[in-house]
């Protein structure tokens, strides 16, 4: 076994509780036991820490009305729990804490924010929708225009959210000094969260035929066939691809 | 010697107006609507010390052209990564944190040839940062001290030195830190890096924390710099949405007043 695949295993044993506690990787005695441990709950609770500091940043602006700061959720014996099964990085454990967090937050004075649920709901799928196996840099050659496929499909993770809350509306306000509580407005919202295979997120609302296009993009169904059920003119499922695959929600499947 | 801190943006208002700082280290890209960048940009040295990407792989070229942009916005004069490997190579696990490569001979080939590309694609001088560890990996086959004067010596590069990280594992060695710092290649040292160090209860023990450092940090500091002859900084290392705007500005004034 190479260093390089050595380095590898020790990376895992830090990411991956399970296997942690393997056969497979205590057998190999490479490092001490319980030193691992603790480096490794520290790095699972700095690893989330960063996560909802960036994607529950909202519920964080709220914490003075809600009586729940998000972060307070890696103290809980709820987050504890969950610590011998996490895998960073992984969308399984990305969900179970963004469950945890959104239970937390809840658990405030929830009845103030009409819209909290919906925000809690955003805020949940964008931090499963970032978690995944990203490409830390690009090894092969790059894909031409030929080598592309012609049958859009949908990027694992991405998430078409239908809200009962303008949210779109409203964020940014929260983000801006408030003493009252910025309103939303009551308004049927879609909205989509996609990742790019880098590991960005990106949002974007979404009308009527970029829901029928992530409906339909199966990776079987080909362009004229999509068209015609969505209900689009090629320029526009053209456009609508175009900006699909721009935020990382649909590429094209090359076949097996 | 300059002595600056980390350009941390929720702290922006006040580092426009506060006195006392040379530098700042960017260790994300300015926000798009940061309202404080331009002022921010106009008034400080910038340093590049970002993300760039891990040197046991070539940078790809995306990554290399990234970090050209973001040391020609900075018009930083040297650009800094770390010794670091905190991702599988198949993209898989990641610990999100810097984490040390085992210190073998196959790790500094690797960490040679990257970094010496690395350096060929950019217009400003490479300097790489020490990390800690908080356990020793078997597989290691040498001392941190000596694959790091070995890389710097096969390389030429600039060495930036963070000395709560060389603390923190003369700490958990139970030796003393003067002691294991006199092993490093300080005749490399550009930069310096100093902060706080904290309990933290999962290591049950000191960790760097974004907090003042202490008296014994700032001895350790000076005893340090004093062996560093081409040191030209000194950066509070601390970045975090925690960070007081008193404890950023007091740590770089009783850094000035150590030295």
């Amino acid at each position: 076994m190479s260093d390089r695949a050595l380095q590898d295993l020790v990376l895992r044993a830090l990411a991956d509780a399970p296997f942690r506690a393997s056969p497979a990787w205590r057998q190999r005695a490479l490092a001490d036991p319980s030193r691992l441990e603790r480096f490794a709950r520290f790095l699972a609770r700095h690893f989330y820490y960063e996560r909802i500091v960036h994607f529950f940043k909202y519920s964080r602006a709220l914490s003075r009305v809600s009586g729940r700061t998000p972060e307070a959720v890696l103290r809980t014996t709820a987050f504890e729990a969950l610590l011998p099964t996490i895998v960073l990085g992984s969308r399984d454990s990305a969900a179970a804490v963004a469950k945890v967090i959104a239970a937390h937050v809840s658990s405030g004075q929830r009845g103030a924010i009409p819209y909290l649920p919906d925000l809690l709901r955003y805020e949940e799928a964008m931090m499963v929708a970032e978690a995944g196996p990203r490409v830390w840099r690009e090894t092969g050659k790059r894909e031409t225009r030929n080598e592309k496929g012609t049958t859009p499909e949908l990027v694992e993770g991405t998430v078409l959210l239908e809200l009962s809350y303008d949210l779109p509306a409203v964020l940014p306000k929260l983000l801006q000094p408030w003493t009252e509580l910025p309103r939303c407005p009551e308004q049927p919202t879609k909205v989509l969260i996609a990742r790019s295979k880098h590991g960005r997120v990106a949002v974007a609302r979404a009308d009527a035929a970029v829901a029928a296009v992530l409906e339909l993009a199966d990776g079987r169904t080909t362009l004229d066939d999509l068209a015609r059920e969505a209900g689009l003119r090629p320029t526009e499922l053209e456009a609508t691809l175009a900006g699909l695959t721009e935020l990382g929600a649909v590429r094209f499947a090359t076949g097996s | 010697m300059k002595v600056g801190a980390f350009y941390n943006p929720h702290l922006g208002a006040e580092l426009v107006r506060g006195v006392g700082i040379d530098h700042l280290a960017m260790a994300d890209p300015p926000a798009p609507h940061d309202p404080h960048w331009p002022a921010i940009k106009a008034r400080y040295t910038l340093l590049l010390h970002d993300y760039l990407g891990q040197l046991s792989e070539p940078l790809d070229e995306r990554s290399i052209q990234r970090a050209r942009a973001l040391a020609a916005q900075y018009g930083t004069p040297w650009v800094a990564e770390h010794f670091q490997c905190l991702h599988t190579e198949d993209g898989r696990y990641n610990v999100n944190y810097v984490f040390p490569p085992l210190y073998t001979e196959e790790f500094l080939r690797r960490f040679v040839a990257n970094a010496v590309a690395l350096q060929a694609r950019l217009d400003q001088p490479l300097v790489m940062e020490n990390i800690p560890g908080f356990f020793d990996v078997k597989a290691s086959q040498m001392p941190e001290p000596l694959w790091l004067r070995r890389f710097f010596d096969e390389t030429a590069l600039g060495f930036l030195l963070d000395l709560p990280h060389v603390w923190l594992e003369a700490h958990y060695r139970g030796i003393k830190p003067e002691a294991w710092l006199a092993e490093f290649p300080l005749e490399r040292v550009v930069e310096l890096h100093v902060a706080g160090v904290e309990e933290d209860e999962d290591l049950q023990g000191p960790w760097i924390a974004p907090s003042e450092p202490s008296e014994e940090m700032l001895d350790f500091m000076a005893h340090a710099a004093a062996r560093c002859p081409r040191a030209q900084a000194v950066t509070f290392d601390a970045f975090s949405p925690s960070l007081r705007s008193e404890v950023l500005f007091r740590s770089v004034e009783r850094i000035r007043r150590a030295l």
